[in-house]
């Protein structure tokens, strides 16, 4: 009976298991998902990068919608929340975006093409995205 | 390796790609929407500098094309002309959709960033 090499096999798959988390981990991982009710059709895009994260949210069309940015600014517990495309006089993703940063503490782009003056519309997919992120583990803050 | 990551009914169309360039681990996932197609090419986890690349539609026959960097580097010309050609591609390939273009890179030397044209285009559009 060969007690040590039982050892060294299961420190072996120890080590590859580790190995694979790590390379999971730095793996980009892709999510869509859409969600039907009343009329109106929301999908979402969720692209998990290693240190940051891309989400679309499409109304009813696949249309790209505008851009933002938003991250967690040091040393306080600010958001800082820009929009890159689009986003002059309509800034619907703006606040989603913000949001988004203030409760989970990624670092967010997030395009959005939610027609303005929605605000159900809006706070829907802002809890629906919320909601996805945090069910799949990538967010940062206790919230 | 490419690989289609979304079911068919989801309205937007999914192709992500790992590669190696010029030594550095990168992953590519271009994204086709309706007006837009969004091309994420990260060695670093994260997008990095993004530009936004349009056609502009004139009188005359030749296209002439609008790129813009919109977050990050705004002194690289090697991302701008790696946005360019992107979409010098697209529109020669038919399509009036701008691009937006996320470059998370280690370096910006011409043969990684030629390395990433060339694979985009090839693999995946």
């Amino acid at each position: 009976m060969n007690s040590n090499g039982g050892v060294e096999i299961a420190n072996q798959s120890m080590n590859e298991l580790s190995i694979k988390e790590q390379e999971a981990d730095e793996s980009v991982q892709v999510t869509c998902f859409s969600e039907f009710s009343d009329d109106v059709t929301l999908h979402f895009q969720i692209i998990r990068l290693h240190k940051q994260i891309y989400a679309w949210i499409g109304c009813n069309s696949a249309k790209f919608g505008h851009l933002y940015a938003a991250a967690p600014t040091r040393p306080s517990n600010n958001v800082s929340v820009t929009s890159l495309i689009g986003g002059d006089s309509d800034n619907t993703g703006l606040g989603i975006a913000r949001r988004l940063v203030l409760k989970t503490g990624l670092n967010i782009v997030l395009a959005c093409n939610i027609p303005k003056n929605s605000p159900m519309l809006e706070a829907k997919a802002e809890k629906k995205l919320m909601e996805k992120l945090i069910s799949l583990g990538y967010t940062m803050r206790k919230i | 390796m490419a690989m289609e990551t979304s079911d068919p009914l989801f309205p937007v169309r999914q192709t992500t790609l790992c590669l190696d360039i010029q030594g550095n681990k990168t992953d590519i996932i271009v994204s086709s929407y309706e007006d837009h197609f969004l091309v994420i090419v990260t060695q670093i986890g994260s997008m990095g500098t993004i530009l936004h690349a349009r056609k502009e539609e004139g009188v005359s026959i030749d296209p002439t094309f609008n790129v813009a960097v919109v977050f990050g580097k705004r002194d690289e010309p090697m991302l701008a002309a790696c946005a360019r050609k992107l979409i010098e591609h697209i529109s020669n390939s038919g399509s009036s959709k701008a691009l937006v273009l996320s470059l998370g890179l280690r370096d910006h030397s011409m043969g990684t960033l030629k390395g990433i044209v060339s694979a985009v285009i090839e693999k995946l559009f």
